[in-house]
């Protein structure tokens, strides 16, 4: 049995230990304290403290690996896992601390994600990430209570703003105005008819909401905005509407298997305005699909960074590198460069952490705020992070078309367009 | 004077008591210990938290046992129920800032109100097509949970932040003699009690003119109201009351996960419901809890123990045959179909067995 008295204690002793030159462990059921027990020996090394034994920092992942939502957890999870090991092939966190990544099934499920954030939070030093928006929602609360910080796999405009959160990437809003922007200043767009289709929740909400505020800064009155609910089979009705409205442009903001019912839906009703999808509405598959001519003609996706194999940008040539030698068999895929990304904003955060010598729930959490500004090389735009309230997520995006040569199925139109919209764009804190 | 050697029953007194045997009040003694102990004992976040999520389903699991396993009403519609006692809690308890003894009865009125409605449909309709009815309930529920965005935040869900409070008693941050608990550690002792409470107030309802004016319904709705049992008042007071028991269990899931959105409230969750009567034991009190139990906690003990099967992967990209993470899908289905095959009156039924063959030993055949 433990209790808050015996780990005050137990803090004492392990900080006079530590003064001694020696090291102590904490750990127990109670949960105000986080951690617990963290300090700084006196040859600057990190204390033992939850999730770090003095040799080994272990991350926590919270992702769907089974279910509907595993074609995005997996390989987003693959790429946080490359990342790591080319970071352990060096010898680990500033040359000396391996990582290990303990991974958890959420099966995209509020309850489980919380459940088992309750089992891995005192065995790790962060959660590297968390995939969903209801499911980062879901343990925000509980972040706040714990102290820990979690690195959400969700580009929502919620994040830029949550203290306990490490975003990374341009949020979905940034990408709507870059994406309209383009369509009507460089793609032949003015004056043409602008629509959207959007997933019933609220990742369709943010992308709504991007789209809303773009029109408005650059005077493109919206037509009809369709919604559909995840999983739907029969969308012809909407088509049908969208048909009729007249609708040049649609903006598209749905995940891969709905995308596919979406598109294969217009190709059969003949509909072929230009779809420009939000970035996750995109998976390589469809770009090997007998909808690949359709999509070919008509559709963009707008997302970030750069296509595969693309070695004119510094951050992707070493991506590919690292596939090359730590997981060969890995295909190219979309969702593992976030993933990869994700590991390298984590790691960042560690390697800060361990340089104030503190690996503590706390000493994540400070070192968050001390990051600055953090480079991606490239794969995605800079991110200015330090307290919530003054974080800068990047505000450029890439637009990319189909072209199923291409390994992902996607060939680059424009790299990092920026819209001087998409600067204007506030974020809000989440109201939780 | 001579005392029968059995536990005969000789008296109306007899019939009322629930712990009539030396044996029974033992085992009221042991559960009560085991109650106070677990949170020491068991000082792990993961094992509590499975736990508590386990009381929060036999909760609701109780009330669906009423309805479907006593009353006979097939009901789909439960998760909606759950539903709004989850919102209900949001609501009440973090907007409007009630304390937790008043904003947690409310949800289940609320439930029990909600729920009263739906009785006359299914004085009109029986079996699979009460079903069907019922089914329609939870979409329309999913509907209004996304849309009535003042009340339960829309499609990204709302925060609750409705701590249980008991008048200077905070569940969620308890501390006495000196000593503080955990989060999980204080919601054990407050959702088992009330798993407790619940579970006395259905049995007393289930042997009682109520509950056998249910069970006479299940058996042959005409001939109960041949015999004076009144079918309308009884149906509609059968969803009353399983509603409530579910906006409660629901009520309680909000404050506890201090979040909610409307993707959880789907019918899947209404048929792990049935599942858990069902695997538990249909129409018994007790195997709603051993349900609730078994099917909450079995992932986690699959989990605990299958990565160190040989040949399974134990991350994402890893080498085996199949990841850990798809094998405890498939052992977690396998047990349930293989227990329900084996076993059709669910794990109350080898309990029961068990007793029976100690109550008549030496001839226990």
């Amino acid at each position: 049995m433990r209790t808050v008295l015996s780990r005050r204690r137990l803090a004492a002793a392990a900080a006079a230990l530590l003064a001694a030159g020696g090291l102590a462990a904490c750990g127990g059921a109670d949960d105000d304290e986080g951690g617990g027990g963290g300090g700084t020996a006196s040859s600057g090394e990190p204390g033992k403290v939850a999730g770090f034994d003095g040799t080994t920092i272990r991350v926590g992942v919270l992702t769907p690996l089974t279910g509907p939502v595993a074609v995005i957890g997996k390989p987003l999870t693959a790429g946080n896992e490359v990342f790591f090991d080319a970071v352990n092939a060096k010898g680990g966190i500033a040359g000396k601390y391996k990582v290990e990544l303990v991974q958890e099934d959420t099966q995209y499920r509020t309850d489980l994600t919380v459940q088992k954030y309750n089992k891995l939070k005192s065995d790790v030093v962060t959660v590297g990430q968390v995939l969903g928006t209801a499911n980062t929602l879901a343990i925000v609360p509980q972040l706040r209570r714990d102290g820990l910080i979690a690195a959400p796999a969700s580009l929502d405009g919620l994040w830029v703003r949550e203290e306990t959160l490490l975003p990374i990437g341009g949020p979905y809003q940034v990408q709507a105005i870059n994406a309209l922007d383009h369509y009507v200043n460089e793609g032949g767009g003015k004056g043409k008819k602008v629509c959207s289709f959007t997933q019933d929740d609220a990742y369709g909400e943010a992308g709504q909401q991007g789209l809303e505020f773009g029109a408005e800064k650059l005077g493109v009155s919206l037509g009809t905005n369709q919604k559909f609910k995840v999983g739907d089979k029969d969308v012809t009705g909407q088509v049908q509407r969208l048909r009729s409205a007249g609708c040049d442009m649609v903006f598209l903001v749905a995940t891969p298997t709905d995308a596919g019912t979406i598109w294969g839906t217009a190709a059969k009703l003949g509909f072929a305005p230009r779809w420009v999808g939000q970035s996750p509405a995109w998976i390589d598959e469809l770009g090997a699909s007998p909808l690949k001519d359709y999509l070919e003609k008509t559709v963009w996706i707008v997302a970030e960074g750069t296509e595969w194999g693309d070695t004119k940008v510094p951050g992707m040539a070493k991506m590919v590198d690292d596939v090359k030698r730590y997981k060969p068999s890995q295909q190219p895929d979309y969702y593992f460069a976030f993933g990869y990304n994700q590991a390298r904003a984590v790691a960042g955060v560690l390697e800060k952490a361990v340089q104030s010598g503190d690996l503590s729930h706390d000493g994540i959490k400070q070192a968050l705020e001390g990051l600055g500004t953090f480079s991606f090389d490239g794969l995605t735009g800079d991110y200015q992070y330090g307290p919530a309230a003054d974080r800068e997520p990047p505000r450029s995006s890439t637009i990319f078309e189909v072209d199923p040569d291409k390994p992902f199925g996607l060939g680059t139109l424009k790299y990092n367009a920026e819209s001087p919209h998409a600067k204007e764009f506030t974020f809000e804190k989440a109201d939780l | 004077m001579a005392r029968p050697s059995r536990t005969l029953t000789r008296r109306y007194e007899d019939e009322l008591r629930l712990f009539r045997t030396r044996w029974s009040q033992a085992g009221l003694v042991a559960l009560v210990a085991l109650w106070a102990l677990t949170p020491y004992v068991l000082a792990d976040d993961f094992w509590l938290s499975v736990l508590d999520y386990a009381g929060i389903a036999a909760i609701g699991a109780i009330g669906l046992n009423l309805l479907t396993g006593y009353a006979g009403q097939v009901s789909l519609g439960h998760a909606a129920f759950l539903g709004v006692g989850a919102y209900s809690a949001g609501y009440l308890g973090s907007e409007l800032e009630l304390p937790f003894l008043l904003w947690l009865p409310a949800a289940a009125l609320i439930g029990g109100l909600l729920g009263a409605v739906l009785g006359p449909f299914a004085l009109r309709l029986r079996g699979n097509y009460l079903a069907i009815v019922t089914l329609g309930l939870v979409f329309l529920a999913e509907h209004v949970f996304r849309n009535l965005r003042d009340v339960t935040g829309g499609n990204s869900g709302r925060s609750v932040q409705a701590p249980p409070e008991v008048g200077p008693v905070d569940f969620s941050d308890l501390s006495f003699g000196g000593e503080s608990f955990s989060n999980n550690q204080g919601w054990f002792w407050l959702v088992w009690g009330l798993v407790a409470v619940v579970a006395l107030l259905a049995k007393n309802i289930s042997r009682t003119r109520p509950g056998r004016a249910l069970q006479a319904v299940r058996d042959r709705d005409v001939a109960a109201e041949v015999i004076g049992v009144q079918l309308g008042r009884t149906k509609v007071w059968a969803f009353a009351i399983s509603s409530a028991f579910a906006a409660l269990a629901g009520g309680l899931y909000g404050s506890y996960q201090q979040f909610v959105s409307p993707d959880e409230f789907s019918l899947f969750l209404s048929i792990q419901y049935i599942a858990i009567i069902i695997v538990g034991g249909v129409g018994t009190i007790f195997g709603a809890v051993l349900g609730a139990l078994f099917l909450g906690g079995l992932p986690g003990i699959i989990e605990r123990y299958s990565d160190s099967i040989p040949g399974v992967a134990t991350s994402a990209g890893g080498d085996g045959f199949i990841s850990v993470f798809s094998l405890n899908q498939a052992i977690f289905g396998a047990l349930i179909v293989g227990f329900l095959v084996l076993e059709p009156r669910g794990l109350a039924a080898l309990w029961l067995r068990a007793k029976a063959w100690f109550k008549a030993w030496p001839f226990g055949y």
